[in-house]
């Protein structure tokens, strides 16, 4: 016996062109999408609803033939805002290298018996032998880089962990 | 089935463009039928394809503004019909139960049945609530995508042209599904035939 066939399968399906809905449900569809339509409205917030007809405004203005040209500059300004802030940004690193070369410490001394208590104090100064310069080799980093703080990788305890 | 001329539907979309809510009351009338049978042999539910076709013309009214004319109407409704239907498959999956329209009486009429019941003996012994129900449960075995195929092709009488254009697929996608539909559907009705009445 065969099986059907393609042309058969097809007449058979076209069959179901004749299931049809009950009588006048096509005539009362129109009005039941009406009264949808009015139940959807009323259920919205206000808000949304001046939302939508802003919509349907800017959409009769055709506003998004004219929205282009804006739309063009401003990502033009967006790019320029972002790459003026990257050029503003980058360390003025010349600059901070050369102050670092002046001493740092710059201090006072006085005699032990200048020292009193009535006297306000004042920092020491250490002479000129004990002013400390920063050396160029001792720049282990950029100089304007903000502080670093690197955790040691080793263990600050050696004692064996315990495994259970 | 014939296509609606598309600069009638134009004239109609382009007043309810220009706020003319009357016009696409035009355009719901006119669509209803077609796109209710699209939308009730998918689901084999009419009470889900009520609350369907409602959502999807809602659909249409709301974003009836950004369409541009760049496909017909006609296209573009049936697009947005079948994705919708096809999105209500994936939510319902299994779950469901099938509550099917009659058949009405101009079926005993209908030249093709005759043939069918002249040639095939199956067809013939089933009575027509029996073979309906076949047709059904065949139908639903199919995948929904297949199932949106073979609606389009066998029942609503579109051409794969159209099919692709309305799925978004070639139209070498839309020969395939529908030449793996009609051996799927072939295997189905295959028990029907070897045993006509259950």
């Amino acid at each position: 016996m065969n099986q059907f066939n393609e042309d058969e399968i097809g007449k058979l399906l076209r069959l179901k062109r004749h299931e049809q809905p009950p009588p006048g449900y096509f005539d009362n569809f129109l009005h039941e999408f009406h009264r949808r339509q009015r139940d959807e409205l009323l259920r919205q917030p206000l808000w949304r609803i001046g939302l939508q007809r802003a919509q349907d405004f800017m959409f009769r203005l055709n506003v998004p033939a004219f929205a282009s040209y804006p739309a063009a500059i401003t990502a033009v300004v967006v790019c320029a805002a972002v790459i003026s802030l990257k050029v503003y940004q980058t360390p003025e690193t010349v600059n901070v290298a050369a102050q670092n070369r002046a001493p740092v410490i710059t201090t006072t001394t006085l005699p032990d018996s200048a020292w009193s208590l009535s006297k306000p104090v004042t920092t020491r100064d250490l002479g000129p032998s004990l002013v400390r310069t920063v050396k160029d080799s001792s720049h282990t980093h950029r100089v304007a880089a903000p502080p670093r703080y690197v955790l040691d990788s080793t263990l600050v305890s050696y004692e064996p962990a315990f495994r259970f | 089935m014939e296509q609606p001329r598309s600069d009638e539907d134009q004239q109609l979309v382009a007043r309810t463009q220009a706020g003319e809510a009357a016009a696409f009351d035009q355009l719901v009338v006119k669509y209803t039928p077609r796109l209710y049978g699209l939308v009730y042999n998918m689901t084999s539910n009419h009470e889900d394809t009520n609350d369907l076709l409602q959502d999807v013309f809602s659909k249409a009214y709301k974003s009836i503004n950004g369409f541009r004319g760049k496909s017909s109407f006609y296209t573009w409704i049936h697009s947005i019909a079948v994705n919708m239907t096809l999105n209500f498959l994936k939510k319902r999956g299994r779950r469901f139960h099938l509550s099917l329209d009659d058949m009405d009486a101009s079926v005993q009429n209908d030249k093709e049945f005759l043939e069918l019941t002249a040639t095939s003996s199956p067809v013939r012994e089933a009575d027509l609530a029996e073979l309906q129900g076949r047709l059904n449960e065949a139908m639903m075995k199919l995948s929904d995508e297949h199932r949106a195929v073979v609606t389009m092709f066998h029942i609503q009488g579109m051409p794969h042209a159209e099919i692709s254009k309305i799925l978004r697929v070639s139209e070498g996608t839309v020969r395939s599904r529908l030449f793996y539909a009609n051996r799927q559907l072939q295997n189905y009705l295959d028990e029907f035939r070897k045993n006509p009445v259950s």
